[in-house]
């Protein structure tokens, strides 16, 4: 599975809240560990609820933790890259 | 590795090896003429017990393990991954139990054909629970 378009920088603003774990943010979110990693690795798109959650345990507003990004002309022509 | 996904493992391994077993004793879903023994009706009553037996103990070792796992409850992407492989193992359910009905015409009995519905369900949660250890395993 390739990753998805949303971007995120999870792993340097934990880095940046001193050096919080992932499951530290995980418990403060309200979901496992393996969720967050797998956001992180940009395996898993949150949800709003999650994505706000997140952004609210790491201090920060939302749009400093995730990002959209634009579709490339070639990734356009290749087709969708995640199948949900 | 999360709670849910050792769990999954259980459940898979526990299903794949009970259903062997119970093959084992089963004879050919055609032979079964005019009925099945109560032999094979007291092997199908051990594989369910054994079974919940089974999925109990090993629960119970898994959270005696990872206590602080137990606690945390089901998150959004772990209910997606369920409801994904379900909608996947409803489909396999779908068609081998359809498709046990024809084997009527080709020379089964109707006890045979209980048997393949038995075997259609089976299946479909191997393929449930493989499901899920994929996508636990993969991220999503």
């Amino acid at each position: 599975m390739g990753k998805t378009r949303i971007e995120n920088r999870i792993r340097r603003l934990r880095f940046d809240c001193n050096e919080m774990t992932q499951q530290e943010l995980a418990d403060k979110v309200g979901v496992t560990r393996q969720t967050i990693n797998a956001i992180e690795l940009g395996k898993y798109s949150p949800s709003l609820e999650v994505a706000f959650r997140i952004a609210h345990a790491l201090g920060v507003s939302i749009e400093e933790v995730f990002s959209y990004r634009e579709e490339t002309p070639e990734e356009s022509r290749a087709g969708p890259r995640t199948k949900r | 590795m999360s709670f849910r996904e050792k769990s999954a493992w259980v459940t898979l391994i526990t299903l794949i090896v009970l259903s062997i077993t119970f093959a084992l004793h089963v004879p050919h879903p055609w032979t079964l003429r005019p009925a099945p023994s109560p032999f094979l009706f007291h092997v199908l009553v051990m594989a369910i017990i054994a079974f919940i037996a089974i999925e109990v103990v090993a629960h119970i070792v898994i959270a005696i393990f990872s206590p602080q796992d137990v606690r945390v409850p089901k998150d959004e992407r772990e209910r997606l991954i369920e409801l994904k492989s379900i909608a996947v193992a409803a489909y396999v359910y779908a068609f081998l139990s359809l498709g046990s009905v024809f084997t009527i015409h080709v020379g089964a009995n109707e006890i045979g054909v209980g048997y393949m519905v038995l075997l259609s369900f089976v299946v479909a949660e191997i393929v449930n629970y493989a499901l899920r250890i994929y996508y636990y395993r993969r991220g999503f």
